[in-house]
């Protein structure tokens, strides 16, 4: 039987999935060349975004045939996935997932079916629209490979529990939770160790167990050093927005980093980011910017609004408006110093999974912020208040004020959701929108 | 609202109003923890003569204040918590305490410490979401450093003696708890008299909350069960209390509940010498719970239990807007719950608000289909 299923998947990936997918990405190329608009305030997307489509959708390309031929894992994003990437397993993100149909629009069919079901419309848009998607079977990936394991971390919300809970429940397959206390101020060392303990006596046995092999130490090392180069890679490209004008915008950032979130630990992710950082640094070089005129720069905080990403784009390009850098983008980069790989793995990984910008502390957070206006050459924060997110949520009202009364910088609150586009009030948006483009004097009157 | 039924002995016992409960604890010397929702060692601030007192809210509250530090799509428990400090309501409190219960209490404790900054010394706790051997060792040292925290402020140390008194103590206090629901149909008297005299453990001394439920015990006890429909309450807290009265006038009986206020914390009673593992022990076998992230199955099969022991034919979830651990489980409990012909219902609502006129009807027309 798995014979079969492993012949089915070299064929399907290799004889067809990559053909095809190459032929989509030169349509891509000729498409993204066309989208050259003289009258467009941004400049050409980088050429690297068609190859992005390419690579996101041959891991969800593989991921049709995979059953039988890896163990799968569904996990969340800031699941300590280097362990089970060792033992061979492929990875699902359910949050990915719900971003991606966001992005292309097709999640407030799948929340419908949701709330039909009887979840609740004040739980979490993601939830929502995964849970339409697994009860329907819709989804714009194809077909996601059913899950020998799930695996949720708490350390970016306690929404995920919950989340992994349901589909323990509709899935009836084991579920390890990996508890990584909230971080109020310093991470303390009986948090380390508590971490520590779970993924040696909870997650290893389980994954070893459905894995059918043993971790290897040599293994794990190396996912951790593919790990550590993309994440580094991933932070050297934001850190190069700090120029002036800037390469990227967080619209291009939050589809570029897909494949630091889904696919960390593989090598060709580490090849993806350096392919990047080579465009990006070009850019750089030339001064050529992500738009073609940047009056104010803006810092982004909070998941983006998948499903609005192209109209915020140009609407605040019209207006000469880089948003180069946003906390949840470089969120996942500035884990990396953390990642030794002279020190134990274990206490290594522990360490990195408490420490997520959402792991900590609000004051943390308006630190971080602070820092990276100052650093960026920012002019502003817009802090996206998401019905969604409570744990990133919480705490912006009083990081505003700080951020305005303290440290005298123009921010402002925009309440939406990063997929349920009923909690998105059109007007309301645009009043405050052009407010804040008035208070930054960029304003068209 | 119309009058009880009067199968009910109504009010009999005499219970003090919080205020005075402190203003007497701190006459004699101790101290006053403000603490948030829903898990902590009450023995541990006992041992250092500090009276925990719970924050339910307070219900019935503007929140105009926390409106401006937090969105309107966080609970009103959390609002009604941060309002009622700014207000300078807990100025009479030595410490406050905000275990990590949700997100919303995470972010809660967070601007405590960060922005809010308030006189107190304020402390958080997590609460490990497992039932394994690795949370008991983790709880007891969050528990641990408390203790340090508490030295640290007190000038006093507690002895392991001391700590095991006062476990045993609240122990106790749970047991009787436990006797009084698993007595309730036997307990002549309304849910409200019924929910006033169990919550009063809220902020009671141990010692006096024994007592009175003691007390409470005699005087309502009868040979024969009420006659009543028996329903089970499942959620974070019976606010706003009317609610009980409309299923009494119903002619029903709330029999258990999985009240975050109550249910949940029944506590198995702990062993051992060390008090922190003790301590931790307790709440990591404290029973199925959402905020404790547990599964769906052990969740239904304990609202099962429930349900069977006390031949209740319905469960209403009596939910605070917003509570997100709370709505994710109610598909999956509602249904397991309907395959065993038990039926159920889902009120959302808001700690400060009155209770509806639809509410109440939605309720009455649920009691009415229960045979």
């Amino acid at each position: 039987m798995n014979v079969l299923k492993k012949l089915k998947y070299a064929l399907m990936t290799n004889l067809i999935g990559k053909p095809y997918l190459r032929i989509e990405r030169k349509k891509s190329e000729k498409k993204i060349a066309k989208l050259f608009n003289p009258d467009s305030p941004l400049n050409p997307p980088l050429k690297i975004t068609a190859y992005t489509k390419e690579f996101v959708s041959s891991h969800y390309f593989k991921g049709r045939y995979i059953e039988g031929v890896k163990p799968v894992a569904w996990v969340t994003s800031g699941a300590p996935i280097e362990i089970l990437k060792a033992l061979g397993f492929f990875l699902i993100y359910p949050e990915n997932h719900a971003a991606l149909c966001g992005a292309r629009k097709v999640q407030m069919d799948l929340i419908k079916t949701a709330e039909k079901e009887g979840l609740s419309n004040n739980v979490c848009s993601y939830v929502r629209t995964d849970i339409g998607s697994l009860l329907s079977g819709r989804t714009p990936a194809g077909k996601l490979p059913k899950p020998d394991l799930l695996l949720a971390c708490s350390n970016i919300c306690q929404t995920v529990l919950h989340w992994y809970r349901m589909l323990e429940k509709h899935l009836n397959i084991p579920l390890v939770i990996i508890d990584t206390p909230f971080v109020y101020n310093e991470i303390e060392p009986h948090q380390v160790e508590y971490v520590k303990k779970q993924l040696l006596h909870s997650l290893l046995p389980v994954a070893e167990k459905i894995a059918k092999k043993s971790l290897k130490e040599k293994e794990l090392k190396k996912v951790i050093k593919f790990s550590k180069d993309a994440t580094e890679l991933w932070l050297e490209i934001l850190n190069l927005c700090k120029e002036k004008p800037s390469p990227l915008t967080v619209f291009d950032q939050f589809v570029f980093m897909a494949p630091i979130v889904e696919m960390r630990g593989d090598r060709e992710t580490v090849d993806y980011y350096n392919e990047m950082y080579k465009e990006v640094k070009s850019k750089v070089n030339t001064r050529k910017g992500a738009l073609k005129r940047e009056r104010r720069r803006l810092l982004w905080d909070n998941l983006p609004i998948w499903f609005k990403m192209r109209e915020l784009a140009v609407k605040m390009a019209e207006r000469g408006i880089s948003i180069p850098i946003s906390t949840y983008t470089y969120a996942w980069g500035e884990l990396a110093p953390l990642m030794d790989l002279k020190k134990d793995e274990f206490e290594v990984i522990a360490k990195v999974y408490l420490s997520p910008i959402l792991n900590r502390g609000t004051g943390h957070k308006l630190n971080t912020m602070v820092k990276m206006v100052k650093e960026f050459k920012l002019d502003g924060v817009i802090l996206h208040s998401d019905r969604s997110c409570k744990p990133y949520s919480m705490g912006q009202m009083d990081q505003r004020n700080r951020l305005i009364e303290e440290f005298k910088i123009p921010a402002m609150l925009l309440e939406a959701d990063q997929n349920d586009e009923n909690a998105y009030s059109e007007e309301q948006i645009a009043i405050r929108i052009e407010s804040f483009f008035e208070m930054l004097g960029v304003s068209y009157g | 609202m119309a009058a009880h039924s009067m199968v009910y002995l109504k009010g009999m016992i005499n219970l003090k109003k919080r205020s005075e409960i402190i203003k007497k604890f701190k006459a004699e010397g101790g101290q006053i923890a403000a603490i948030a929702p829903y898990h902590y060692p009450k023995a541990l601030f006992r041992a250092f003569n500090i009276l925990p007192v719970e924050l339910w809210g307070p219900p019935k509250l503007n929140t105009l204040e926390s409106k401006s530090h937090i969105q309107t799509y966080i609970c009103s428990v959390v609002h009604s918590i941060l309002t009622f400090h700014l207000k300078g309501n807990l100025s009479v409190c030595d410490y406050i305490l905000i275990p990590h219960t949700c997100d919303s209490l995470q972010g809660l404790g967070s601007i405590f410490l960060d922005f809010i900054k308030p006189e107190q010394k304020a402390f958080t706790l997590y609460i490990p979401r497992g039932r394994r051997q690795v949370d008991i060792d983790f709880l007891s040292k969050e528990i641990e450093k408390i203790y340090n925290e508490l030295q640290k402020a007190t000038g006093t140390t507690p002895d392991k003696n001391e700590l095991n008194h006062h476990i045993e103590t609240e122990e106790q206090a749970v047991s009787m708890v436990k006797k009084l629901i698993k007595n309730r149909a036997y307990l002549n008297t309304d849910d409200y008299t019924f929910y006033k005299t169990i919550r009063s453990k809220e902020y009671l001394p141990a010692e006096d909350f024994i007592e009175i439920a003691e007390e409470f015990y005699k005087t309502y006890k009868i040979d024969t069960p009420l006659n009543k429909k028996p329903v089970i309450l499942s959620g974070l807290l019976p606010e706003p209390m009317e609610i009980l009265n409309v299923i009494n006038e119903k002619d029903g009986l709330v029999a258990g509940d999985d009240f975050a206020t109550t249910g949940r914390r029944l506590y198995p009673k702990s062993e051992g010498q060390n008090p922190f593992v003790r301590m931790a022990k307790s709440i990591v076998h404290s029973p199925p719970d959402s905020s404790r992230g547990d599964s769906v199955e052990a969740r239904l099969n304990h609202l099962i239990h429930i349900t069977e022991k006390t031949g209740a034919k319905g469960v209403i979830f009596f939910i605070v807007k917003f509570c997100e651990m709370e709505y994710f489980y109610l598909p999956h409990l509602r249904k397991g719950l309907s395959e065993k012909g038990i039926k159920s219902i889902v009120i959302d609502t808001d700690i400060n608000d009155e209770l509806s006129q639809q509410t109440i009807t939605r309720i009455e027309v649920f009691m009415e289909t229960l045979k």
